[in-house]
């Protein structure tokens, strides 16, 4: 069989997506051999996108001029393209102050350099291009990136889990942060597929993976103001890793 | 005549990085290095969040280095509010760090580094080299990640660190199985010194650096409440503004930090060069070294790095026989009563000196946060280095200087995510 040509690459974030991918130690050699890598600017001496390339895999939000050129020209010359990690999805962290200035949060940061700034609010992918595929997290799962690679090889992608982060907390039989220890905890609201990593180590979930499809957000807001939870905390806390909830979704 | 020969994006680096050598005919008369990664106004994102928001939203400024931002992090927040930790806190945060340590620095060598050593592109080329060695160098990197993992709850943003305390402890378990992977793969990291020290370039000498660490206090070798300098200088950490000055250069927005208006260099050399504590085999291995690596310049950092692999396996060891020794349970973190006022705390990350200053109000809002990262302080000098490599290189082809000046910003670590703060509030 034909190897299939990938391209990794990272946008506005913090490579962690990328690193999730070389943290796979014991199966990189193998993934060598399987694969074409073709760009991959974090591992590999090649400075330009050539093409054509069987599936890019990017992570990062898209927050200037340069993310935007280089995300087209992936797209243009990939059969897919896969969304790696939050901020390529949901626009992260980076994006959860967006509904204010931009230019006052630069100003903030850059005073009066401030202007030559080429930046926008970070937004992920959808807003730009078509994207085949999708692995969220911050950091996305190994697990994850890992069955991406091996559907890949079989020329589709696998299915992952469409149910909140406490389906899986529950099956792990953790004692429940939110309702027992009346700690914020997002797991109603959040995409599974971590195996509630931090409420299995006693932390409230952060929310990292984005929303799940169907989240009763409603409910989950009046649930933790009756907790006793400030509106500007829950908002603050929702809003770590998507800055766009629905606050009148009902499922 | 003038040229330009633009080397965009640097490969096998952290991060969005050009540099520019501009030639008047043969003659290279200037060399930039930007950091054009995009900003994501990290301190403005912190400010109005709660201090218990701040370890979760900071660590995510960098991947390779999240563990010891968070870290970092919890330290200044709780100097800010007079806060002292457990035994059994501090000692798993630095066996955590080290854990960040390992990965970071073999990452950085066995992924980024060795396929210059030999002369390929980058990972696929070193699985048809040197298959065997590969899959045993990347076990030493499995065995940081391994002890992020079981300590922190997720190899990249930990999640049990957090302000007073922590979530659960590891159990017997699972630090008899850090215990065994740490001794399996301690043997490896000497190998892996040995294969460093054989391929230091025979090249001429650049300028003697001035060295800037964490002044080591105690057995914590990255731990310290102090800077200290080459020249046996120490300034306490809480007033770092004194001794690292910014300055706007002539060309760009891109702010250079200065200590004493000379460029400065942090990182693994500069710990070994002044005086870092050691443990047994990693002293030996420095011993054998020491004409190599004192007084050298930054290429020396990759072997100097792997010194300091031999040294976080071996102490993780000391800490983990402490941990199943001592059997701590899970304890409930300090209570937090915020106060108005600032903390900051510096700390050794795998690439150098990292400083966080937070100021609060009297609920624990977060008013104002400086983050000085260690690939900022060193660009002054990583610009210094290229124009002098690239001077002396004149008249080689645009392949060599290119390759040249590329393994040289490597040497450095840079970590350019984290790296793009330039102004406080």
């Amino acid at each position: 069989m034909k190897k299939p040509v990938i391209a990794i690459a990272g946008l506005t974030a913090c490579s962690g997506c990328q690193l999730t991918f070389l943290n796979c130690e014991e199966e990189l050699p193998e993934i060598a051999h399987r694969f074409i890598i073709d760009y991959f600017p974090l591992g590999l001496t090649e400075r330009l996108i050539t093409g054509p390339i069987d599936v890019a895999i990017v992570e990062g939000a898209v927050s200037t001029p340069s993310d935007l050129e280089i995300l087209m020209k992936l797209r243009n010359c990939s059969r897919s393209l896969v969304a790696l990690g939050t901020c390529s999805l949901w626009g992260g962290i980076a994006a959860m102050k967006n509904q204010e200035s931009r230019k006052d949060l630069a100003e903030t940061v850059y005073g009066a350099a401030a202007d030559g700034l080429k930046t926008f609010n970070p937004q992920p992918f959808h807003r730009f291009v078509k994207i085949d595929f999708a692995i969220t997290g911050c950091p996305p799962e190994k697990g994850e990136i890992l069955a991406t690679l091996a559907a890949l090889l079989r020329g589709n992608f696998p299915v992952f889990p469409h149910y909140p982060v406490c389906s899986e907390c529950r099956c792990r039989e953790n004692l429940c942060l939110l309702i027992e220890r009346n700690e914020l905890c997002l797991g109603p609201l959040i995409q599974a597929g971590c195996n509630a990593r931090c409420p299995a180590v006693g932390i409230g979930c952060e929310g990292c993976r984005g929303p799940v499809a169907e989240a009763n957000v409603v409910a989950d807001m009046e649930l933790l103001l009756k907790k006793g939870f400030p509106r500007d905390e829950i908002v603050s806390r929702m809003q770590r890793f998507y800055p766009e909830w629905n606050y009148e979704q009902r499922s | 005549m003038s040229s330009v020969l633009e080397i965009s994006p640097l490969t096998r680096v952290e991060g969005h990085g050009r540099i520019n050598v501009l030639f008047s005919g043969t003659k290279v008369e200037k060399v930039s290095l930007s950091l054009y990664e995009s900003p994501r106004f990290f301190e403005a994102l912190l400010k109005g969040k709660g201090y218990a928001e701040v370890p979760e939203i900071i660590c995510r400024i960098c991947s390779l280095c999240s563990t010891v931002h968070r870290i970092c992090s919890l330290i200044a927040i709780e100097k800010a509010f007079d806060l002292r930790v457990s035994e059994q806190v501090r000692l798993y945060r630095e066996l955590i760090l080290y854990g960040g340590h390992i990965q970071s620095h073999a990452l950085h060598l066995f992924c980024l580094v060795l396929p210059d050593c030999f002369g390929v592109a980058g990972l696929s080329g070193l699985a048809d080299k040197i298959p065997q060695e590969l899959k045993r160098w990347l076990q030493i990197k499995a065995a940081g990640n391994l002890i992020q993992e079981t300590v922190g709850g997720r190899t990249i943003h930990p999640v049990t660190l957090i302000p007073g305390g922590m979530g659960k402890p590891v159990n017997r378990e699972g630090l008899l199985k850090l215990r065994d992977t740490l001794q399996r793969v301690l043997p490896e990291t000497r190998q892996a010194y040995e294969l460093f020290r054989s391929f230091l370039p025979n090249a001429d000498k650049l300028a003697t650096p001035l060295y800037v660490s964490v002044y080591p206090e105690g057995v914590s070798s990255f731990f310290g409440d102090n800077l200290t300098m080459g020249n046996g200088e120490t300034i306490p950490a809480d007033s770092y503004m004194d001794l690292l000055r910014e300055r706007m250069p002539e060309t760009g927005n891109a702010k250079t930090t200065l200590v004493k208006d000379q460029p400065a260099t942090v990182g693994a050399l500069a710990r070994l060069n002044l005086g870092m504590p050691l443990t047994p085999m990693a002293a030996a291995a420095f011993e054998e070294s020491r004409m190599l690596m004192t007084g050298a310049d930054i290429r020396a950092n990759n072997l100097a790095q792997a010194v300091e692999l031999i040294l976080a396996v071996e102490r993780s060891l000391d800490i983990v026989d402490i941990l199943i020794e001592a059997d701590f349970t899970r304890e409930e973190p300090a209570k937090i009563v915020p106060k108005k006022g600032r903390g900051s705390a510096a700390i050794e990350a795998p690439r150098g000196v990292l400083i966080h200053s937070y100021s609060f109000d009297g609920r624990g809002i977060c008013m104002g946060a400086d983050i000085v990262t260690p690939t900022a302080i060193n660009h002054a000098a990583m610009e210094q280095d290229l124009l002098a490599l690239a001077t002396h290189m004149g008249g080689a082809d645009d392949e060599g200087l290119t390759g040249a000046l590329e393994q040289l910003v490597r040497a450095y670590d840079p970590c350019i995510s984290c790296a793009v703060h330039m102004l406080r509030i």
